[in-house]
């Protein structure tokens, strides 16, 4: 049904928004507490798992790193031809 | 003449820093958000760092 | 360097077009409190910071500031998006139309262009590092008074993330402050610029 694959995109969407955001307060954190071994590890944590999730959205919608282009299929350059996120919608 | 009395219960006693600089004082013991999610409409994975505003006018 | 991740940092979502809120938002993008001027002075002033750490520091939220940008652009984008002449108009957004027709442009909420002088590099590593703590305070100050102004959640969303970014990065300045404080001589702050002095006289 098409509403459960607008769902299931935009549900991983806002997976790598949250894991995202994660990361990077985690690393402004730690650029101030430099040897908080705790939080080098959670931030290890989040980093694969954005890593999977990146590799995931890319294979079954495009990519949105230039870095997750090879998970796509090679016939279109989606990077350029889907839409920009300053588009809305997501 | 009022007399105020100060209170200077906090651990990080500031007002015995030097003086001519400003001071914020260390997130410590920083705690995280278990709900990642609420973290991110807060704006912060850290909960003491959510300061929400809610001033109004309300004046007519 | 920089990569570019295709989304924004918090979703925007707008779809109800308001000439009117847009022309004082985009005074967060370039306005003299706005994200880009913070953006350019973090990144500017990271170069001759002697402090790896805080050097990290400026870089890390001189990168995110570029990503809200990014989203106070998009705001003002779907804002106005589609506005008809009559649109136009009626909202007092005929100066800028003028100018810019519908195009993003980095100005004040007064029509002043985005410039330099919003901001300073002095240098000096207390310096920046104060200059710093003002202008997260100055831009969360800006959101606050957006705030009162906007009447659409969909609009208020992004904005809140926005203003509580900024309570967080004067957090962090205030750590890299103090990291700084701790390099140096806490009997005398001021001795010398650890960005520029090599010797004592």
């Amino acid at each position: 049904m098409k509403s459960n694959m607008v769902n299931e995109r935009a549900r991983l969407y806002h997976n790598i928004n949250v894991i995202g955001f994660v990361i990077v307060d985690m690393i402004e954190y730690l650029d101030t507490h430099p040897y908080d071994k705790e939080a080098i590890e959670y931030l290890n944590h989040y980093l694969a798992l954005k890593h999977q999730a990146m590799a995931e959205y890319a294979e079954k919608y495009g990519p949105l790193s230039i870095g997750n282009v090879p998970d796509t299929d090679c016939n279109e350059w989606k990077w350029a031809t889907q839409p920009m996120p300053w588009e809305g919608g997501f | 003449m009022q007399n105020f009395s100060k209170n200077y219960n906090q651990p990080e006693y500031v007002d015995q820093y030097p003086i001519a600089m400003a001071y914020v004082p260390w997130q410590q013991q920083a705690t995280v958000f278990e709900d990642l999610n609420a973290a991110f409409y807060a704006g912060t994975i850290f909960p003491e760092l959510e300061k929400p505003f809610v001033g109004r006018r309300c004046v007519k | 360097m920089w990569n570019y991740e295709k989304r924004l940092q918090f979703p925007v979502n707008i779809t109800q077009p308001n000439a009117k809120i847009a022309q004082v938002i985009m005074s967060q993008y370039g306005g003299p409190d706005g994200e880009l001027g913070a953006s350019m002075r973090y990144l500017s002033q990271r170069y001759t910071m002697p402090y790896p750490e805080v050097a990290g520091l400026l870089t890390d939220i001189g990168t995110e500031e570029l990503a809200h940008l990014e989203m106070v652009s998009a705001i003002v984008y779907q804002l106005t998006k589609n506005l008809s002449m009559e649109e136009i108009e009626a909202s007092g957004f005929a100066p800028y139309y003028t100018d810019h027709t519908l195009g993003i442009y980095p100005q004040s909420a007064g029509g002043i262009p985005f410039n330099a002088g919003a901001f300073q590099s002095k240098g000096d590593a207390i310096t920046d590092l104060t200059e710093d703590l003002a202008a997260e305070q100055k831009a969360r100050t800006t959101y606050d008074n957006i705030l009162r102004l906007v009447k659409d959640n969909e609009v208020a969303e992004p904005i809140r993330f926005l203003r509580a970014r900024e309570i967080v990065h004067f957090q962090r300045f205030g750590e890299g402050l103090r990291l700084i404080q701790d390099k140096l001589d806490a009997k005398n702050f001021y001795a010398f610029n650890p960005e520029f002095d090599r010797c004592k006289c």
